[in-house]
């Protein structure tokens, strides 16, 4: 019984030892993330225009265009966003500021401006553009969980890593996150938000990878309501262009002054 | 050895592989391979039609009588809303806000009382610089954070325009803009402004009924009035600083706002001036616009001395994670009735010589959207999506008045057909002894639906 039990620990610190020696060649989970960063956030301020559709059980229900600015904060590296409704009536020219944890509502109806929390923003339609444009690398720390084959929203497989981020800084939007990144492109496949309290919020799929502004960005994500599963939401992104977008106008009083050119 | 690691593989990483792909099964063909929607995005206006029937009840014994006859049980309401900014050319632009409304009821003749068109705003905007503009025409400025009782809202005074709802929040929807001259500049992380409103007609009495058409420029432009606002960024607090000239009184004003965590958001606004009692001005408005006989005492005699007068509203709103928030708001009118003021205004009420001329008293605060009561406390809740119904939101406000307890409140539904179609219901009451604030008052409760068809 001895003999074998020796073969199996040599075995075993043999697999270990190369185990380790692939790790080494491995990139890190951080490395992982900041390719990601690299991968689809453009390096200057920019414009781009989402519509959001709602499927209930698969039909269609209802659907938002915004246009949406955004700037690579200097302090804080992270991406601000002021985002326009355009799309439905109801909602069009309704503003949201989300300039780290300065962020307001503005409705032209009432010309009101409303401070709105971190969790406010994950509550509307807009929050679904956490969902695409964040720091990663700056506002989580990456855990490496594994390697997976996991199918695509194209149902392909991919290579993926398996990986967990755990917010770092109070700007974290979500508590924690799962990303599963493909190996070589690092390009996102899914991801899995959570709340603070660990309620998983959404489930999302990245699809349709397509150049803009030099960089390959999945032109929908399609979101999965956690919570009420027959509710999905598709974001899809187009029509983005480089375009100065001044620091003066991530303030409560610019709401009011933002145009779509 | 191979087989353990091939096994412990097996064990750990493709179960969870295979976990993660039955997510793909939520998703329906018809969304995966749905079509690319248009991009073409373009600034536009926004118009609807909305109806709205009511049904009212009314108190039968006050404990100060009104003058007139029992309004009517029922209304209705239809009106025509627009709201659009034309380009002119690429640093100059004109902004539009109309409501034409046609109101029925018991009592209400044509077209004196029924037609109503109310042009909220009308004003140029020129960019006269990069983040420097100019403004000029009718046009509804606010300020404030608070949301039941704003003390720097300065341009809200006679400014209402009928509408469903009666949450505070809904009142700043709907309500005529002053004719003014605005400037205003940004730079990084703030922006300086001023404002210049001029007399255009002496005031107006309350209470009259202004032609289908008149645009009600005696009532928001009733005087000369300046402000100057200074916003910045300062730790998160986001200060507003305010200074307001009207009529020889100058008023100061600051708004604060901070985010506690991530779900609570805690705001403080507050202004100031050296001033009379509410009474006293009310007086002095009905005077000036000859509803009073110059000769008249001011009544009730309560708090009627001039000082510094403090108007203060702190509040916090918290967020949930189930769509709800819920927030609870402090407001402090320093220039309101008191205890005793209440009692005398009752005491002075109950003779019938003197009931309208009370009753004129808060007829003025509910013009000029003041509190009549030196402490009241706002709450408001409000659930998006509840029971994951989608394009649902349920709602309530109760404003409550501190001294003696009486409330005016309201719940509301409200639910998004289509794009283009929404339906609402709000139920408002008020609660109280005969002899309170709120339970004084002759409407007790009402009912409203709405339909609305945006275009």
């Amino acid at each position: 019984m001895r003999k074998p039990m020796k073969h199996v620990l040599i075995g075993l610190a043999i697999a270990l030892t190369l185990f380790e020696g692939a790790r080494a060649a491995e990139p890190t989970a951080q490395e992982i993330i900041a390719g990601v960063d690299a991968g689809r956030n453009p390096g200057q301020s920019f414009r781009v225009t989402d519509v959001l559709t709602e499927y209930v059980n698969g039909k269609p229900q209802a659907s938002n265009q915004l246009v949406v600015f955004v700037r690579q904060n200097k302090t804080t590296k992270q991406y601000d966003n002021l985002v326009r409704y355009v799309l439905p009536v109801r909602d069009a020219g309704k503003m949201v500021l989300m300039n780290g944890s300065n962020m307001w509502f503005y409705d032209p109806s009432s010309k009101a401006s409303v401070r709105i929390s971190p969790q406010q923003r994950l509550l509307g339609q807009a929050s679904n553009g956490d969902v695409a444009t964040v720091n990663l690398s700056r506002d989580y720390n990456s855990t490496l969980l594994g390697e997976e084959k996991l199918n695509d929203a194209d149902k392909q497989p991919r290579d993926c890593w398996h990986l967990e981020l755990k917010a770092a800084n109070d700007e974290a939007v979500y508590s924690r996150i799962e990303f599963w990144i493909e190996k070589g492109t690092n390009r996102q496949i899914k991801g899995k938000f959570f709340s603070d309290s660990g309620r998983l919020l959404k489930i999302a799929y990245y699809h349709k990878f397509t150049p803009m502004m030099g960089r390959m960005i999945p032109a929908e994500t399609i979101v999965i309501d956690a919570v009420n599963q027959n509710l999905i939401t598709t974001m899809a992104m187009s029509d983005m262009q480089a375009r100065d977008v001044p620091d003066s106008w991530f303030q409560r009083d610019f709401l009011p002054r933002l145009k779509i050119d | 050895m191979k087989k353990a690691i091939l096994f412990l593989a097996a064990a750990f990483c493709v179960p969870a592989a295979a976990q993660e792909d039955k997510d793909l099964d939520l998703i329906p063909g018809s969304v995966a391979n749905a079509a690319a929607p248009s991009s073409a995005a373009k600034d536009q206006g926004k118009y609807s039609l909305d109806d709205a029937f009511g049904w009212y009840g009314f108190r039968g014994q006050l404990a100060v009588p009104l003058s007139g006859g029992m309004p009517s049980r029922w209304a209705n309401r239809l009106s025509f809303d627009g709201l659009d900014t034309f380009t002119l050319s690429p640093a100059l632009s004109f902004t539009a806000s109309d409501r034409l409304s046609l109101a029925s009821a018991d009592g209400i003749g044509f077209p004196n009382k029924a037609l109503r068109n109310d042009i909220r705003e009308a004003y140029f905007t020129y960019e006269a610089a990069p983040q420097t503009y100019l403004e000029a025409g009718r046009i509804n400025l606010r300020y404030g954070v608070a949301y039941g009782y704003n003390p720097t809202d300065f341009f809200r005074s006679r400014t209402s325009v009928a509408q469903s709802s009666s949450d505070p929040g809904a009142q700043r929807l709907n309500r005529l803009g002053t004719v003014l001259l605005r400037g205003q500049h940004f730079f990084d992380g703030g922006a300086v402004e001023l404002v210049y409103a001029p007399k255009l007609h002496s005031p107006v009495p309350l209470g009259l009924t202004p032609g289908p058409f008149d645009p009600k420029i005696d009532q928001t432009n009733g005087s000369d009035r300046l402000l100057a606002a200074f916003s910045f960024e300062l730790e998160e607090f986001s200060p507003q600083m305010l200074v307001y000239y009207e009529g020889g009184r100058t008023k100061f004003g600051l708004n604060l706002s901070h985010p506690i965590g991530a779900s609570v958001i805690a705001y403080a606004s507050w202004a100031g001036d050296m001033a009379s009692s509410a009474t006293v001005d009310a007086f002095a408005f009905a005077k000036r616009t000859r509803t009073f006989p110059a000769t008249l005492p001011v009544t009730p005699t309560q708090s009627l001395s001039r000082g510094f007068k403090n108007d203060l509203s702190v509040g916090a709103n918290w967020s949930g994670e189930y769509k709800e928030s819920i927030t609870i708001e402090y407001n402090f009118h320093q220039a309101g009735f008191s205890q005793a003021d209440w009692k005398d205004w009752f005491a002075t009420g109950a003779n019938p010589a003197f009931s309208q001329v009370m009753w004129y008293l808060r007829g003025y605060a509910s013009d000029i959207q003041q509190p009549m009561s030196r402490h009241q406390a706002f709450v408001r809740a409000d659930w998006a999506e509840p029971f994951h119904i989608e394009h649902a939101d349920v709602g309530a406000y109760v404003m409550t008045n501190l001294l003696d307890g009486s409330s005016i409140g309201q719940i509301s539904a409200s639910y998004d057909l289509s794009d283009q179609w929404s339906l609402g219901i709000y139920g408002s009451g008020s609660i109280g002894g005969r002899k309170s604030e709120w339970g004084s008052l002759r409407g007790s409760s009402s009912v409203v639906v709405q339909a609305v068809r945006y275009f």
